[in-house]
């Protein structure tokens, strides 16, 4: 059975009267993270918590209830030039923003100005006991109580249910341009990655796609002042040392989306995001590829997207993420939320105490 | 008491364990002299164990603790609270590591802000995060404070920058929360921890996050003649488009008590100063610089200039930085607000500022970090006047709550502490701060780090 | 800060002192600049903590005898005032004080005639002399001595130059562009007589006629620094009296000698003579500073290139202000490259009588001191103060780097007369 919860009010409702483990759902883009593993959990659709509540674009802040889908906040901000700097995955398979808070997953253009933990501003959300609390707030800057926005982040429903968020948001790039390069082997594509993050050139976005033959072809973006753009993209192209093609604008923009789309993984495979370090990728890298699993690098090397074969038991690779010290965060296939190495110790255990002290949430399989 | 102080001498901190009168004096305030209190004894830590076993040696007698940089709060944060011990992690000042490839530094609390870029520096890479008091405060302190500084518009506060922190949690557990990457799996306890003014117990060692040094840096400064026309100027640069690093705005007594003190060479007679600051790379600032110099050009300036030379962009910046302390040239005491206000609205909260400061007799100079309308009221006064703490308190008071009226909060930067603790309720309902004490006691069950500060103590 | 010191009670220097504690805002921004807080990372040690300390002293919320160990671990170096954007005269509390504590402090019986030997010995020349003598005939017997006295002797020359007798006048070369009285120094004149005769040398060369006083004995500045305040207003005293007034500066080497008699005013506040001090002393001026301020003649040149480290004396770059005249002077020589070094604001530990009061501390900055000093590769170290010059070659030649360690009036002389 599936709850619907059409307001904050709702959601309180559902929480104080549900006897076993809620979860909470919505765009249902990312199935591991909506469906628990361990408990028959009950879901709570709060798809229908939609709408932008409050939106000054000279502020550059909104505010937004939970269920509000990333397209319809992206397609809002666009009409005055603004966007979501942490370009959050699965928009047009009809994510929304309390699930990309939840999943705290960010896209490729969160290289340039940071993540989902860099934008939020201010959360209301429903906790264990029942209670609608507010934390943060709808300015830029705010010091003020415990950092729940942050906490949110990743949260994965399993703290509390997103009822309303804020964030601040950036004007658009006036104009993007993407060189991609001539495949190179691992290392010399890691050391490039390592060059060009490092260097003068501020990217929009940093991937690393696999090509079939065991390559790996860097994709680079730029954007800003259009005047500027065509110099920078000859000053970008001359950090590497493979040829390159300046994708077509149509070509461009359907890359970044077929990518943010999670296009390139095959149908059914589990895929999961795994943040890194460049030194952790090579072992990695070569596990995966044992596994023939497809790995993406995004974020300058400081993530991993992994599309897992279906045919596979995720064990294997939570497994083994565990002995490499590292975490993936699934989003499709099962598995999930969370595969390998657990996190926070002592400190999220009694962090999830105070806030769901009665387990009202599928929260096991979190810490 | 006793049998603290006895326990602790059992940690093998030797002269490191203070309990003479003048230690206990000189540690009896942080920067926010208005509040004094002794520690029975503080403990200078040069280790995560001698945390640790401070800490364990407290939890088990029941006495509180609080953690101490280098003491540069401005609310009260890290006073001494009554009874209690104050462990000084000053001198765990090592920049463990930095990793050039990773752009990351791991660093114990104690070391100060700027030696974070010092050693970063040789990489080519350098530590965002610029509170004005960079030159001494202490990365635990601004990871305790989520701190900010001119430069955090752009490049977000302390947290945008702390990756991962290693934490002796109140009872002296050690835990460990986030990590290298820039991104984190599941819940982000370290952005939880960010912020959350010792409160969570102490942390021993952070992984930072470290950007590449820009190419090309340019800063602009722009004379007005009102605040007015400074402040309008900067909802243009906004409303442009432009994303410049910092937007600082300061008023005429600002600029007279930068002027007596650091003497930046201001250009004379300003009503208010607009200092903008362009980093990236060299094309982008630019394309940026020009578009910016038509809009200073149209908003009005007096005068404007645009440097890129390392010194006078230095002498620009010091007159800004300094223009806290700088303000003891103008009054004995001072109070100074962190309130924030939707930045839309910094017009008519300033305005409303100076009627108040009018009111009250008592002065306000204005130094702010406009382009995310984080105010900064100096509010001066002399203490030996009879009235005049009070009468400033009470306009200190007044201005936070037009900052929360106008939809903003009472501290961007600075914490609540035990200053403005009795104005959070302002800010949050009764279930929210409900909420956060749980998260506190949840952490904390016997309440023994930090207590007192930025969660008023329960009235019975 | 407020406080409430008994303003009456402590009689004319409370009102200095008042100001001092009252505009200091306790924001920390001092701390890194402070030798003592570097070294030790403990608040009483700080330029903040002391002011707290002796606030509380003064004010009778701690004994004074708390609060005197870190008083007496402050060397006085004024880095602090420096980076105060306070504006705190921190000397001006400092001074008083320790003015204030002598009389009513204990001494053990060792320290009471160290303090006595010192302050009997360093400001007389011709019992400087004998003291070296001795102890160069003590040194064997150094190790076993208490460290405080073994450090004195270990900084004492193992030779010391011979006397220079003194003219009482010399004329300047071509047209006279200024007329000037100099401080001899007492100490400086045993230890490094040709800083003295250098600089006569270089400014009679820019056209300065310079007046020697015969009768000039100590300034007065170690016994005022030190909190022998009845010597060193004596010291003081006898001073104005031996100076001329027709001159158009007053011209000290020694940075310590020159910040103490730019401290006149405050050192004779509420006595008779104040405003006499008070003048006097605003007409005395830094060699270096006067010279940067007339320019020179002709820019002198070196042999053959040379790159000179150029060391703030804590005394005249922090008390007295100047820190871009020697530079700008080392600059002007044609073939020396100026380096800056690291840590420059830091004290090297010699401050005075530090080094016989305080002998680890001033050792282990004395040490980092040569350490950051050898790190810029210089040929010459150049300072502006012998008490500094004699710590930094010490150091030097313990980390066994004997670089030549001159005053900056040296340089010029000697690249002027191209003996370099
Ligand atoms: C002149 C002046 C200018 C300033 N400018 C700015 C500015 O521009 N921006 C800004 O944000 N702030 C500013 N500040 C405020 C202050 O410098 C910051 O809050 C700074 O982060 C405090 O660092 P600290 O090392 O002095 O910490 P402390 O004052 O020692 O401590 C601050 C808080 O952190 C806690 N704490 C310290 N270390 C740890 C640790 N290791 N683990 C857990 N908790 C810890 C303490 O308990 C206390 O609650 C300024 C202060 C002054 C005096
Ligand atoms: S810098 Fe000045 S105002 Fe600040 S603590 Fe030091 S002496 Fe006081
Ligand atoms: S005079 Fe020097 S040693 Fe003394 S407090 Fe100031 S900086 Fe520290």
């Amino acid at each position: 059975m599936t709850l619907v919860a059409a307001s904050a009010a709702d959601v309180r409702e559902a929480v104080l009267s549900t006897d076993g483990p809620l979860l909470p759902v919505a765009g249902a883009t990312k199935p591991a993270l909506s469906t628990a593993q361990d408990t028959a959990a009950t879901p709570l659709d709060v798809s229908a918590l939609r709408g932008i509540t409050s939106y000054d674009p000279a502020e550059l802040t909104f505010t937004a209830r939970a269920g509000t889908p990333v397209r319809e906040a992206a397609a809002a901000l666009a009409e005055h030039g603004q966007y979501l700097p942490f370009d959050p995955p699965l928009a047009d398979a009809g994510a929304t923003l309390g699930g990309a808070v939840a999943a705290g997953v960010s896209g490729s253009g969160a290289f340039r100005h940071g993540g989902v933990r860099d934008f939020i501003i201010g959360v209301r959300l429903v906790d264990g006991t029942g209670s609608l609390i507010a934390g943060g707030g709808q300015v830029v800057k705010n010091a003020a109580g415990f950092d729940l926005p942050k906490l949110m982040v990743g949260s994965a429903g399993r703290l509390g249910v997103l009822t309303e968020l804020s964030f601040k948001v950036f004007p658009h790039p006036r104009a993007t341009t993407t060189l991609s390069f001539e495949p190179l082997g691992r290392d010399a594509a890691l050391a490039t990655v390592a060059r060009l993050a490092r260097g003068p050139v501020a990217l929009d976005a940093l991937d690393v796609e696999p090509t079939p033959d065991g390559s790996r072809r860097i994709l680079a973006r730029i954007g800003g002042d259009p005047a500027a753009l065509d110099a920078r993209a000859v000053r970008l192209a001359s950090y590497v040392e493979a040829p390159h093609e300046r994708l077509a604008p149509d070509e461009e923009t359907a890359l970044w989306r077929d990518t943010g789309e999670l296009r390139w993984a095959a149908p059914g495979a589990l895929v999961a995001r795994i943040p890194v370090t460049a030194p952790a990728i090579p072992m990695l890298d070569a596990f995966l590829a044992a596994h023939r699993a497809a790995a993406r690098w995004t974020l300058g090397a400081n993530a991993v997207w992994v599309a897992w074969p279906a045919e596979l038991p995720p064990r294997e690779l939570g497994d083994a993420l565990a002995g490499l010290g590292l975490t993936a965060v699934a989003l499709t296939g099962t598995g999930g939320p969370l595969l390998g190495a657990r996190r926070g110790g002592a400190f999220a255990a009694r962090v999830r105490g105070a806030l769901d002290p009665d387990g009202r949430f599928a929260g096991a399989d979190l810490a | 008491m006793n049998d603290v102080v006895a326990a602790l001498g059992g940690i093998g901190l030797g002269d490191r364990l203070l309990t003479g009168p003048a230690a206990l004096a000189a540690f009896s305030s942080d920067a926010q002299t208005a509040f004094q209190q002794r520690a029975i004894a503080v403990v200078v830590a040069e280790t995560v164990g001698e945390v640790q076993a401070a800490v364990r040696v407290c939890h088990a007698a029941g006495v509180p603790f609080v953690a101490r940089g280098s003491g540069t709060s401005l609310s009260g944060g890290s006073l001494p609270v009554e009874g209690g011990v104050l462990i000084a992690l000053n001198r765990m000042n090592r920049v463990l590591r930095v990793d050039a490839d990773t752009r990351t530094a791991v660093v114990e609390p104690g070391v100060i802000n700027l030696d974070v870029t010092r050693a970063a520096t040789p990489h080519g890479l350098y530590y965002a995060p610029d509170p004005s008091s960079q030159s001494i405060c202490t990365i635990g302190g601004n990871i305790a404070f989520n701190s900010g500084g001119a430069h955090c518009l752009l490049h977000g506060m302390t947290s945008n920058h702390v990756l991962g922190v290693r934490v002796v949690l109140p009872d002296g557990e050690l835990a460990e929360l986030g990590g290298p990457s820039a991104e984190t799996p599941g819940p982000d306890w370290t952005g939880l921890f960010c912020g959350s003014e010792g409160l969570f117990g102490i942390v021993v060692e952070a992984t930072l996050r470290l950007m590449p040094v820009p190419e090309a840096v340019r800063t602009s400064l722009a004379v007005y003649d009102s605040l007015e026309a400074a402040g309008d100027a900067v909802a243009q640069i906004v409303r442009a488009g432009l994303l410049p690093v910092a937007l600082e705005i300061m008023d005429a007594l600002a600029i007279e008590a930068a002027e007596a003190s650091v003497k930046p060479g201001y250009p004379p007679g300003a009503t208010a100063l607009l200092i903008v600051e362009l980093e990236g790379e060299r094309d982008v600032v630019d394309a940026d610089a020009a578009r910016l110099d038509a809009l200073l050009t149209a908003s009005g300036a007096r005068e404007f200039l645009a440097t890129e030379d390392l010194d006078e962009r230095a002498l620009i910046w010091k007159g800004r930085k300094a223009a806290f302390s700088a303000v003891g040239w103008l009054a004995p005491d001072y109070i100074v607000q962190d309130g924030v206000v939707p930045r839309t609205r910094l017009g008519e909260a300033l305005v409303e500022i100076g009627r108040m400061s009018e009111e009250s007799g008592i002065r306000v100079a204005n130094v702010f970090h406009a382009g995310d309308g984080n105010l900064h009221p100096l509010i001066l006064f002399d203490s030996a006047v009879p009235g005049e703490l009070e009468r400033a308190e009470r306009l200190g008071g007044d201005i936070l709550r037009l900052c929360i009226a106008l939809g903003g909060s009472i501290t961007g930067e600075h914490g609540v502490g035990i200053e403005k603790r009795e104005y959070l309720p302002l800010m949050y309902a009764p279930d929210d701060l409900a909420a956060m004490r749980r998260l506190r006691d949840g952490v904390d069950p016997a309440g023994l780090a930090n207590p007192g500060k930025m969660l008023a103590p329960e009235a019975a | 800060m407020r406080h409430a010191l008994p303003m009456a009670q402590i009689g004319p220097q409370a009102e200095p002192m008042a100001r001092a504690i009252g505009a200091c805002v306790h924001c920390g921004f001092c701390l890194p600049s402070c030798p003592t807080y570097v070294e030790l990372g403990e608040e009483m040690d700080s330029p903040r903590g002391r002011i707290i300390l002796m606030k509380e002293a003064l004010e009778g919320t701690i004994e004074l005898e708390a609060a005197l160990p870190h008083v007496d671990r402050c060397l006085g170096c004024l880095a602090c005032v420096s980076a105060c954007p306070s504006g705190v005269q921190y000397g001006e509390l400092l001074t008083p004080f320790r003015a204030y504590a002598e009389p009513r402090r204990k001494r053990g019986v060792l320290e009471r005639v160290q303090r006595r030997l010192v302050l009997q010995t360093l400001p007389y020349p011709r019992r400087l002399r004998l003291a070296a003598r001795a102890a160069r005939l003590a040194r064997p017997v150094a190790r076993v001595l208490p460290t405080s006295l073994a450090t004195m002797l270990r900084l004492l020359p193992r030779e010391l130059p011979a006397a220079q007798p003194l003219p009482h006048i010399v004329p300047a070369e071509g047209e006279r562009r200024a007329r000037v009285a100099l401080l001899a120094g007492c100490a400086q004149q045993v230890l490094d007589p040709d800083i003295t005769a250098a600089a006569i040398r270089v400014l009679a060369r820019n056209g300065v006629e310079v007046v020697i006083p015969a009768d000039q004995g100590c300034c007065g500045a170690l016994a005022s620094h030190t909190g022998a305040a009845a010597q060193a207003r004596a010291h003081a005293r006898a001073t104005m009296a031996a100076f001329p007034r027709d001159v158009d500066a007053v011209i000290t080497t020694a940075a310590g000698c020159g910040s103490g008699m730019q401290e006149y005013g405050t050192l004779l506040l509420g006595e008779p003579d104040h405003d006499d001090a008070a003048q006097f002393a605003g007409g005395v001026v830094d060699v270096c500073a006067f010279l940067a301020e007339l320019g020179l003649r002709e820019a002198p040149a070196t042999r053959a290139p040379v790159t000179v480290a150029y060391q703030d004396a804590c005394h005249l770059a922090h008390a007295q202000g100047v820190h871009s005249a020697p530079r700008q002077l080392l600059d002007a020589i044609v073939g020396v490259t100026l380096i800056e070094v690291p840590e420059a604001e830091l004290c090297c530990g010699s401050a005075g009588t530090y080094n016989v009061e305080q002998p680890e501390i001033a050792a282990a900055l004395g040490r980092r001191k040569a350490v950051n000093l050898s790190a810029t590769g210089a040929h010459v170290v150049a300072s502006g103060n012998i008490g500094c010059m004699t710590q930094i070659s010490t150091h030097l030649s313990e980390l066994g780097h004997d670089l030549p360690v001159l005053h900056t009036i040296q340089l010029l002389d000697r690249a002027y007369a191209r003996t370099m």
